[in-house]
């Protein structure tokens, strides 16, 4: 499904490249579940963000669903992105101003689903989620598992094939976690959806299919379970 | 989509309501004050444009030049019109006005004067836009005795509208019944003359006269469609030449040539009707007018305001949108295009944009009457005015809604939103370089305002309290004493018995509004232009300079004991400088009699008063010559009493057994203030947009120290935590602000005093411009300014640091 060759990227500070990726290579079939660890600042959140296309690498060849991602246009990019890649975060970042419904349907009206088709999809997540309850709620007004749960309703309403998640059970009790966890691994065995997350918790690691270990920028070991 | 930005944009407003509400009134505040200059300078504008044929329409002006003195006069010689009309096919018609000084209008027993009377040949109809609601316009003007009036004074008189084929009764010099002929809509406001009774030309005894060296007539030109007013114009000299160069050789016994190569001449200029109001301030106006001068002032002001509060919304909502920079990452992470997102800044400020304006159009609605009353106007709205009113507050809108919302649309939308979601860009407050300019703009504007307001009220007030070279206070003005007839003299010794008064004079030339003359002086007997003197003539009687308190520099005043004073003049400072004596008492100068072979009556100097002011201190001294003469336009009682209500009560009971005529009175301090009225309605107007200026500005600066303060919540805290004090972090937040106030004040001051010195010149009595003004101007700003911030900086400042900390 998506293809790392040689990815580098670093940051320029002062005279010497800080290198926060070097040289990673890195091939992910449709639905595996992949766990990303390693210590702080070790470039998870960076590698996950140039798979996600929010980030672009410094060097290194990008192929996904057979697309040359680096050599893409801004729009392209945008547009692949939009179709086949969900996001989940740590902080949630839910929208405060809008309801949870609404937070739900945003990703459908930017890619310009109809109304009624809208009101459909949100309605069938909303069910699936077991949160039709709290639909007109506002993010304040939500424990933050809840929140979470929201953020990745959000994530998968347009039907994505991949779903990125940076420590998504970071802010989360272990309770909470767990129950994230048994949710993901029902979406990627039941519904297919490829997963790559980051985590700091080994037990919430071994949900997936591979864990593969980072340090400084470089992969440290790789392990299929 | 829509629905969903609207909805955000809605709930974000209300979320933050201490913003949003210093953002909506500021803007409302501006647009508001805004509006009412608008009004203003509209109604301005659009003086005489009530004729139809207002760009065809043209005043006469004469330009005469005699020796050294030179006069601008906005009337002509009586047979102009006729003759223009006559001689060049482009004049479609012409007409001529005069005013009535004196036309007594019998009501009952009473006898009122009409200040607002003139005589107008028939054409005036076919030349201004006077509708008639009753009697036939063609006709009405055509015979003497025959009177057109408005609806007002049909009401006024007869308690009714159709009035035709009724007499009027007048007194004063036309003395006999005169018939209404028709019944004309009431003139509108916004014209330069007005115009209650329009008599017959034809009921005026001089309205024939073929004199080409008075001018006594304003006269109206209505050329032809397509004709140049210029090639008439070109054509004046050769035809002033061929009428008036008989009569000059007759009665100055000159040839034209000769006039000419004196220096002298006469000319004639057409001005458009339009520019009447705006731009003209001659001798011989049919009315007051207003001062071009101003409505470029009051647009600028408009223009200022609107800049500061733009720049505050602007500034607000920039400073705001940086909170939601999150929102934004979040946004685009879930697939917007950054189209989407610039559409839905430039949507949200247009929304708060219209609710603004609303609020400003209601505001200024409200206002309006309040308005009218200090600046003197008496605008009112109509659904004329919605025809321009209603697509500019649509174009404002759009326009700062899309000004407002441009910067956080392209600067926010552009993020990066995996840093803004990182948190790495926290929209750092100083960064905001275009916030610090807006900042300082806006304080330049204000500052600049405070200085010209202290300038323009210094000078009033030094013309106020000038030495005028004679005393008006105490001073009251008698009117219409010539309703006394023959008593006039014994009613002005028996008040002078009256205790209370000290002295009084009959004259109707006093140094406030009043009647002017001027003539010709030679300083041989012989009538050379070269050596004469063109003043201001005044007659006057022997208490005139004793009453005003006028300072004699030299020789005396006239004195009643001197028989040979009747053929004395005493002269001001000004007249002897033109004269070229250095002293003039006992100099004896000539007046010609006119005509041909003219005779030279000598008059002596006698005695020269000190210059004081008679016409408005913007203008220099003119010569001046007093001569001993019966006047009874008005007599003036120097009075010494506290118990002014009673000696008036008094001096009306002696009038009454004198006259049955209606008793007026007014104070000569309080005439000379009304010279200045439109100075005072300009400075009180300044005062009060310059206040409002200044509070958009504040308000603009107490939300962007909230905000900044808000931006650095958890700066303070942990600069709490380790051990910084309230003033400290209160100096800390104020500084920044306080730099931009300063750097204002080094821009604005130089501004201020270019411009502020340009206003002066206009002064021939001015003052210079203190230093201490700009002291005050910039203290004031830094005052109101740290009041401001202070209060966001030291209540950021006293917040429990625990709670910030916690939030994040
Ligand atoms: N904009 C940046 N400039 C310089 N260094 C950066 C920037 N963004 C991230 N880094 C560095 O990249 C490294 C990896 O960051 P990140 O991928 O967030 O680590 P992790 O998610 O593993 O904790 C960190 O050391 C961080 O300091
Ligand atoms: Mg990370």
């Amino acid at each position: 499904m998506l293809s790392l060759q040689h990815i580098s990227k670093f940051y320029q500070v002062g005279g010497t490249r800080n290198f926060v990726i070097n040289d990673i290579s890195l091939e992910v079939e449709a639905g595996e579940f992949i766990s990303i660890m390693g210590p702080s600042g070790s470039g998870k959140s960076t590698l996950l963000n140039i798979i996600g296309m929010l980030d672009e690498p410094s060097s290194g060849y990008h192929y996904f669903a057979g697309e040359t991602v680096h050599q893409l246009k801004d729009k392209q990019r945008s547009a692949l992105y939009k179709k086949y890649i969900g996001f989940v975060f740590q902080a949630y970042h839910l929208i405060d101003e809008l309801t949870v419904y609404e937070n739900i349907e945003t990703p459908l009206i930017y890619q310009d689903f109809k109304s009624t088709e809208r009101k459909a999809m949100v309605a069938d997540m909303l069910d699936r989620f077991q949160i039709v309850g709290k639909k007109d709620l506002f993010p304040a007004q939500l424990s933050g598992g809840q929140q979470q749960l929201v953020g990745i309703a959000r994530a998968l309403i347009a039907g994505p094939k991949l779903l990125l998640a940076d420590e998504p059970t970071g802010n989360l009790n272990s309770k909470q976690g767990e129950e994230i966890m048994q949710l993901f691994k029902k979406l990627n065995k039941e519904d297919g959806v490829t997963i790559i997350q980051v985590t700091h918790s080994e037990k919430n690691a071994e949900y997936g299919s591979r864990i593969i270990n980072l340090l400084d920028g470089r992969i440290e070991s790789s392990k299929q379970l | 989509m829509i629905k969903n930005y609207i909805k955000t944009a809605f709930r974000s407003l209300q979320k933050n309501k201490g913003f949003t509400t210093i953002n909506v009134l500021g803007l409302a505040l501006g647009l508001a004050t805004c509006l009412l200059i608008v009004f203003y300078v509209v109604d301005e504008l659009s003086y005489d444009k009530y004729n139809v044929n207002a760009s065809r329409i043209y005043r006469v002006n004469e330009d005469l030049k005699l020796g050294d003195n030179k006069v601008q006069y906005a009337v002509c010689m009586a047979p102009l019109a006729q003759t223009l009309k006559n001689d060049f096919p482009d004049v479609e018609n012409a007409v001529r006005l005069k005013k009535i000084g004196d036309m007594h209008v019998t009501k009952g027993t009473e006898s009122i004067l009409e200040d607002n009377a003139l005589f107008a040949d028939p054409s005036v109809f076919d030349v201004f836009t006077l509708p008639a609601i009753y009697g036939d316009e063609k006709t009405a003007l055509t015979e003497p005795n025959t009177v057109v009036i408005t609806e007002e004074m049909a009401k006024k008189y007869f308690g009714k509208l159709n009035v035709v084929g009724e007499n009027l009764i007048i007194d004063g010099n036309l003395q006999k019944p005169i018939k209404v002929t028709a019944v004309i809509k009431n003139i509108p406001e916004q014209s330069h003359f007005h115009v209650d009774f329009l008599v017959s030309m034809a009921s005026n005894p001089e309205g024939h006269s073929t004199e080409w060296l008075r001018s006594d007539y304003n006269t109206y030109v209505l050329m032809r469609k397509g004709a140049d007013y210029k090639r008439l114009e070109a054509q004046f000299p050769q035809f002033l030449r061929k009428y008036s160069g008989g009569q000059m050789q007759q009665e100055l016994n000159m040839s034209y040539d000769t006039f000419e190569k004196n220096g002298s001449y006469f000319r004639l200029n057409m001005m458009p009707l339009t520019d009447i109001h705006l731009h003209s301030n001659l001798t011989g106006e049919l009315g007051t007018n207003g001062n071009v001068e101003y409505v470029y002032i009051f647009s600028a002001i408009a223009i200022f305001i609107l800049l500061i509060a733009c720049v505050n919304f602007m500034n607000l909502s920039t400073a705001r949108s940086a909170n939601r920079a999150r929102e934004v990452g979040v946004r685009k992470v879930l697939g917007s295009a950054r189209k989407h997102l610039m559409f839905q800044f430039l949507a949200e400020s247009t929304m708060v944009t219209f609710i603004a304006v609303i609020i400003a159009l209601v505001t200024a609605m409200l206002a309006l009457p309040a308005f009218n009353h200090f600046a003197g106007k008496n605008i009112i709205v109509n659904s004329h005015t919605l025809t321009w009113l209603a697509p500019s507050a649509l174009i404002a809108i759009l326009l700062i809604g899309f000004l407002a919302g441009l910067y956080p649309a392209f600067f926010l939308s552009a993020f990066n939103p995996m840093q803004v979601l990182k948190g790495k860009i926290s929209a750092g407050f100083k960064g905001g370089a275009l916030r610090s300019f807006l900042v300082v703009l806006q304080f330049s504007i204000s500052i600049f305002l405070i200085i010209g307001t202290l300038v323009i009220y210094n000078q009033l007030h030094y013309i106020q309290n000038r030495d005028l070279g004679y005393n008006r206070n105490q001073v009251l003005i008698i009117q219409h004493a010539f309703e006394l007839g023959d008593h006039a003299k014994t009613f002005k010794q028996e008040i002078k018995q009256l205790p209370g008064v000290t002295n009084a004079t009959l004259s109707g030339y006093l140094p406030v509004k009043s009647t002017r003359g001027t003539g010709i002086f030679y300083k041989e007997a012989v009538a050379d232009p070269k050596k004469s003197l063109f003043p201001q003539i005044w007659s006057v009687d022997e208490d005139y300079i004793s009453t005003l308190a006028m300072k004699i520099k030299a020789g005396r005043d006239f004195s009643a004991q001197m028989p040979s004073d009747s053929n004395a003049i005493v002269i001001n400072e000004t007249a002897a400088k033109f004269l070229g004596f250095t002293d003039p008492v006992n100099k004896v100068v000539y007046r010609s009699s006119g005509g041909p072979n003219p005779t030279y009556k000598p008059y002596t100097i006698i005695g020269m008063v000190k210059d004081f002011n008679f016409s408005s201190l913007r203008d220099n001294i003119s010569p001046v010559v007093m001569q001993l003469n019966t006047d009874n336009s008005s007599l003036s009682i120097k009075v010494n009493t506290a118990n002014i209500p009673a000696l008036l009560s008094q001096i009306e009971n002696r009038w009454k057994d004198f006259t049955p005529a209606h008793f007026q009175y007014s104070f000569m301090d309080q005439d000379f203030d009304a010279m200045y009225r439109s100075e005072q309605r300009i400075g009180t107007i300044f005062i009060a947009f310059t206040t409002l200026a200044i509070v958009i500005a504040c308000l603009g600066l107490f939300g962007l120290a909230a905000y900044a303060a808000e931006q650095r919540t958890k700066e303070i805290g942990i600069r709490k935590v380790l051990g910084a004090s309230i003033a400290t972090i209160a100096g800390m937040l104020s500084l920044d602000f306080i730099k931009l106030v300063c750097i204002s004040i080094l821009i604005a001051s130089p501004i201020a005093w270019y411009l502020m010195q340009k206003w002066l010149q206009d002064f021939a009595y001015r003052i210079g411009i203190a230093w201490w003004v700009f002291a005050i101007a910039g203290v004031a700003a830094l005052f109101i300014a740290f009041i401001t911030i202070s209060f966001q900086s030291i209540k950021a400042a006293i917040a429990n640091p625990v709670n910030s900390l916690r939030s994040e």
